[in-house]
């Protein structure tokens, strides 16, 4: 009996992905239902705290607070960021809540410049919205809490400073109240995504939906590497550049990370997507890895990529995000049956 | 129109000999020859020159995954360009004489997927992207010189796409598909808020402008990518929407080089079934079909080009490749079909390769 107990406990350690074979249906339902609104909701929540923080800095002189607020509601970000379908797809909110990469560095450019100037027009939400998408969301409210000067922002001298940067959380909190109603709206892309009809533009059938869901979650742990991870560490030539990181000011480089991979795997092991045992057994081992790697890498990010112990973290973080994409994106479409073909996997 | 009998006599009396009974045979009886850049069952790149009846006569192997391919008699040349943000792009001999020779992407510079040949074949030029400055420019290479980069145009955008040469022999057509894209970070998009997609013409003998066409400011998400020249030298594109998928633009349209431009109106439902993508667009064999292709939508849409509506609407699972035929098109799929649309009586043909999205018919 106790080998058999021993077995059995082996089993349930390799093969926590998946509990149980579940219809297609019912996983579009879970992933709405269990992943995608209770983020959304979390990240309206976490910028209207950060909204309020803003304002309390502005009144109190509270910076620890709107720093923390800061942190935690870009990590909300983190969470639902790779939701690239309805409404953060629309009016131009995924790069209005965060322009990045800004290859350029045309957003800092444009935050110290409206900074010196001390352009009013930018400290009401409705003439931020008519500003550059760089000057109006995380990135540049990350500049205004962490970057140079942001020592003012509790003293007379930062008064346009901290209103600016009041109305960036305010356009924040606005916008991820527009995408969690979206999500929740019972008309709306939930309905679609979840109980599709040939009638509706962008889900016709199921297998197109889950083909949706499988997608968001393979392109985003290929844009957590493109844009997050092979920018700043060594490559070739043996140089590193960390401030080509996002958030390397507010040493958020590492949350964001762990928010991205901890949310694209919750939708992966609560969309019950995954039926194959063996499959998800790999899956779960890439996601470790993925996990492992990132919580080993501990210092800011100028010091981890000097760091021999911690750059190897970063090099293994890139490897597993290229084994899940392709399990993700082709050994567990494979199982689906799914249509991403060889001629579709992107715009060509 | 390159059919057999001029193929063969461009590519020499040596190319029967280079090639096997079995493909002298699938050359010997096929009228039109296709290229195509596919993927083996094995998962590896090459492409792969069929005669009409889908007879393989040869491949070649390639280091990555190709895409385009373009042919030029005159300089007993083919080019299977490096699918982007490729680096690479073989130069072959159709007659399987010449060893292919690999072009590699200057410094600051990758490919496009797409390139066309100077009338006299001395000339190949490339789409490419100088990805610094984040500019389309059109490589140039001598192939008299060892296929030697000898300078560029600019193409007056971001991310150009396909390219064509109009049949004036002087002027290039290029969509700009507005996309800015940089090596360092993937495939990621970045600039999907101030995307600036439009046609251009150039001039080929200096690289002036002629004329830059764009479609109205509500749909500067709107990339124009793929390109066909049709009997009245209406140059017919199709487009990609980056925009949200709950939207439905229109994907097809025209323009001219007199500064005509616009989008014309597919049905709701043909619209829907294209997945804001069209991957492909061929023109008939007299000009007068247009054909537009969906991967994603697994819809293959045939146009009357004078009367600029659909005749035409057929399913392939991840249909993408198109060429005209004698009486109407070929189609290639990403699943290793291939069958024939809008007059083209051919039987449906499976492969144990997988076709790319493009199929160029030599002529």
């Amino acid at each position: 009996m106790r080998f058999f107990a021993t077995i059995l406990a082996a089993l349930l350690l390799i093969t926590p992905v998946s509990a149980q074979i579940i219809s297609p249906s019912e996983m579009l339902r879970s992933s709405v239902t269990n992943v995608i609104r209770p983020q959304t909701k979390a990240f309206a929540i976490r910028t209207a705290e950060l909204s309020k923080a803003m304002y309390v800095l502005c009144e109190n002189g509270d910076l620890t607070g709107a720093q923390e607020a800061f942190a935690t509601a870009a990590t909300a970000y983190g969470r639902i960021e790779f939701l690239r379908v309805g409404p953060l797809m629309e009016a131009n909110r995924a790069d209005r809540i965060l322009f990045f990469p800004d290859r350029k560095g045309i957003g800092l450019r444009q935050v110290q410049q409206l900074l010196a100037e001390a352009d009013l027009t930018a400290a009401t939400v409705p003439g931020l919205q008519a500003k550059s998408v760089a000057l109006q969301g995380f990135g540049a409210l990350e500049f205004v809490l962490f970057g140079t000067g942001f020592e003012t922002l509790t003293t007379s001298d930062g008064a346009f400073r901290c209103v600016y940067g009041a109305a960036i959380a305010k356009n924040l909190e606005e916008m991820a109240s527009e995408i969690a109603a979206g999500w929740a709206d019972p008309e709306g892309i939930a309905q679609r995504l979840t109980q599709p009809n040939p009638a509706y533009a962008d889900y016709r059938t199921t297998t197109e939906s889950l083909e949706a869901i499988v997608g968001l979650v393979s392109h985003g742990i290929e844009a957590v590497r493109d844009t997050r991870i092979n920018p700043f560490i060594a490559k070739g030539d043996g140089k590193a550049h960390p401030k080509l990181a996002l958030f390397w000011r507010s040493n958020q480089t590492l949350p964001m990370l762990q928010a991205n991979i901890r949310s694209l795997r919750s939708l992966v092991e609560l969309s019950g997507v995954v039926t194959d045992p063996a499959l998800a057994a790999e899956i779960t081992a890439a996601f470790d890895r993925a996990e492992t790697a990132i919580a080993a890498v501990t210092s800011p990010v100028d010091q981890a990529v000097t760091d021999p112990v911690q750059a190897a973290a970063l090099a293994d973080l890139v490897t597993s995000t290229q084994d899940l994409q392709r399990l993700i994106g082709e050994d567990l479409s494979a199982t689906l049956g799914l249509s991403v073909g060889f001629s579709s996997l992107d715009g060509d | 129109m390159w059919q057999r009998r001029a193929f063969l006599k461009s590519a020499g009396a040596g190319f029967l000999a280079s090639l096997a009974p079995r493909q002298i045979l699938a050359l010997e009886t096929s009228d039109l020859v296709f290229a195509s850049s596919i993927q083996t069952a094995a998962g590896a790149y090459g492409a792969v020159l069929m005669g009409e009846r889908g007879d393989v006569i040869s491949t070649i192997d390639l280091p990555d995954r190709g895409h385009d391919i373009t042919i030029s008699r005159e300089a007993g040349r083919g080019v299977v360009f490096a699918r982007q943000p490729g680096t690479f792009a073989v130069i072959f001999d159709p007659s399987g004489h010449a060893a292919p020779q690999t072009l590699t992407s200057v410094e600051g510079r990758h490919f496009f997927g797409h390139g066309v040949f100077s009338p006299d074949g001395r000339l190949l030029y490339a789409t490419e992207s100088d990805f610094e400055a984040a500019q389309g420019v059109i490589g140039i290479y001598d192939a008299a010189d060892g296929f030697r980069r000898i300078g560029e145009f600019p193409t007056y955008g971001t991310g150009p796409h396909e390219m064509l040469l109009m049949p004036d022999g002087t002027t290039f057509v290029v969509a700009n598909g507005g996309i800015e894209t940089h090596p360092d970070y993937g495939r990621a998009e970045l600039n999907l808020d101030t995307m600036d997609p439009s046609v251009v013409f150039i001039d080929r003998r200096d690289g002036t402008l002629v004329g830059q066409l764009r479609l109205e400011t509500g749909l500067h998400q709107l990339s124009i990518r793929h390109m066909a020249v049709d009997s009245k030298h209406r140059v017919w594109f199709g487009c990609q929407y980056k925009g949200a998928p709950s939207e439905s633009p229109q994907l097809v349209g025209y323009a001219t080089m007199d500064g005509e431009i616009r989008l014309i109106e597919l049905p709701t439902d043909t619209l829907r079934d294209l997945r804001n993508y069209v991957g492909s667009v061929a023109a008939s064999a007299d000009g007068n079909t247009i054909a537009v292709s969906s991967p994603e939508g697994d819809l293959l849409v045939a146009i009357d080009a004078e009367q600029k509506r659909p005749v035409l609407v057929e399913t392939l699972r991840n249909g993408c490749g198109l060429a005209a035929d004698h009486t109407g098109f070929i189609a290639t799929s990403g699943k290793g079909e291939m069958i024939g649309i809008a007059g083209a009586e051919r039987p449906q043909q499976q492969f144990d390769f997988l076709f790319d999205n493009h199929m160029l018919r030599l002529s």
